[in-house]
């Protein structure tokens, strides 16, 4: 139990790696914002390529259903992050809106990876260091994305590896129950998954790549988003 | 009916929507903006449904060497668009008069044709009935695209024969590229992630750098999305019942 958590904790930890390329970031241009948000849209796609096809195997129908409900999510949660003045560290308005939710649905995100976590160490504990590493290897191009819209805004590198952490948070918190109980999660491991995959189609589509096409060229946009996609892809079925 | 008969009638139909699009300009009323961002987000969300479920197959099985095709029809997609100068122009303006705009339009068209075409031909090779499906969702995106192909060469002086002519002979290579894709990629060893990652990687550099901009140009994000996701959502569990 205690050492499902711990390797949980160590995959999240691993999501801070991928704000390191950042630091060479500090322009503010719209350029360079269209362009991260381009490889942070590549990376959640690819991401979610992956989720769609291992929830398949548990059922389809439940996935789609799950992936509406994903859809539904960052619609209210943008709306209703919209209504309030919010500050993101030092940055305010429109900006800080877009970080917010990028946390929020990476978040919610990690909840359906940890549910996986958990249910594959009930598969039995041999594999436990291999499964670990998969899956920290995986969180690095997530705390990319994070960071790619996080960092050209004005956060700080420190801020952008910790609140990839944050968001890598309840993957060790639900592997534990999940292991437990596995019976339940597994149950519902279908609509978790589709949500996670829902909710980062809709993020790119409706938040990302839209401010994308108003600052860079679209050839260019087309390049980074579809190149970081198969290159996520590639390297979540591979390792 | 023959495997490669059922190709050949679907793709073609796919290709014979086109006139259809012209039919609306002939009552002079002006096509609102939104309608066409829609019917883009409607083309991104079908292209990007068929690129998931084609990549479902041959990414599991090939990672490697299918990942490898997607690159390559990213890069030849990519190349081909900044070749022809096209890479960055608006391709539904209504109000165009400029022949050469005309002519990028009719590129562009062909190019999205055989692309397409290679979709309907590898989806056929899923199945039959999903490969009907794709060739019939590629139809109804073919009706909006003409729309817009027909306005321009009309408002070049085209009679309508001719403009519905040219509407369907760019969309023809669509019908030889599934036939080919159908016949051949099986028949070669090895081929079949190569040329599975090519139309994937093909499909989402279009919906990207052409269907997607043009969407949000004309309608807003949240309705865009939704078109988009809901179109592509929809290929996705077709694809479940269709077996």
């Amino acid at each position: 139990m205690v050492q499902v958590f711990l390797f949980g904790l160590v995959t999240a930890l691993a999501t801070g790696l991928g704000a390191i390329p950042f630091a060479f970031v500090r322009s503010v241009s719209p350029r360079v914002v269209a362009y991260t948000n381009a490889l942070a849209s590549g990376l959640m796609l690819g991401a979610s390529f992956g989720l769609l096809a291992e929830g398949a195997e548990f059922g389809r129908l439940a996935t789609l259903i799950g992936a509406n409900l994903g859809v539904l999510f960052v619609l209210v949660a943008g709306k209703l992050l919209g209504d309030h003045e919010l500050e993101f560290g030092a940055v305010r308005g429109e900006d800080a809106r877009k970080m917010t939710l990028i946390v929020l649905v990476m978040t919610v995100h990690s909840i359906a990876e940890g549910v996986a976590i958990g249910t594959a160490f009930a598969g039995g504990t041999t594999l436990a260091i291999v499964i670990t590493a998969a899956i920290a290897v995986h969180n690095i191009p997530e705390g990319l994305a994070i960071s790619a819209v996080l960092r050209p805004r004005g956060a700080s590198i420190a801020a952008c590896a910790g609140w990839s952490i944050v968001s890598s948070l309840p993957q060790p918190l639900l592997a534990a129950p999940a292991f437990l109980f596995v019976g339940t999660f597994s149950a519902l491991l279908p609509y978790g998954i589709g949500f996670a995959a829902g909710a980062m189609v809709f993020m790119v589509l409706v938040e990302l790549l839209p401010e994308a096409f108003e600052a860079g060229r679209r050839s260019t946009i087309a390049l980074l988003v579809s190149v970081a996609m198969v290159t996520m892809v590639l390297f979540q079925q591979t390792l | 009916m023959d495997p490669i008969l059922v190709v050949l009638v679907f793709a073609t139909l796919a290709a014979f929507t086109a006139p259809l699009g012209i039919l609306p300009l002939r009552s002079r009323t002006a096509v609102p903006p939104a309608w066409l961002g829609w019917a883009n987000a409607l083309a991104a969300g079908f292209m990007l449904g068929a690129a998931y479920v084609i990549a479902e197959t041959a990414l599991v099985a090939h990672p490697v060497r299918a990942a490898a095709g997607a690159l390559l029809g990213i890069a030849y997609t990519h190349l081909s668009h900044r070749a022809s100068g096209v890479g960055d122009i608006d391709l539904n303006r209504l109000d165009e008069v400029d022949p050469t705009y005309g002519y990028r339009i009719l590129f562009v068209s062909g190019l999205h044709g055989a692309m397409e075409g290679l979709a309907i031909g590898l989806a056929m090779l899923e199945s039959l009935p999903f490969g009907i499906l794709v060739a019939l969702a590629m139809a109804v995106h073919n009706v909006p695209e003409a729309a817009v192909l027909g306005s321009v060469l009309r408002s070049s002086g085209l009679g309508p024969v001719r403009t519905a002519g040219l509407a369907v002979a760019a969309n023809i290579g669509q019908v030889l590229l599934a036939i080919v894709a159908f016949a051949i990629v099986p028949a070669v060893p090895g081929l079949l992630p190569w040329a599975f990652g090519f139309a994937v990687g093909g499909l989402t550099y279009l919906a990207f750098s052409e269907l997607l901009p043009e969407a949000y140009d004309r309608a807003g994000p949240v309705s865009i999305a939704l078109v988009t996701s809901v179109a592509t959502g929809f290929v996705v569990l077709l694809r479940g019942i269709v077996r």
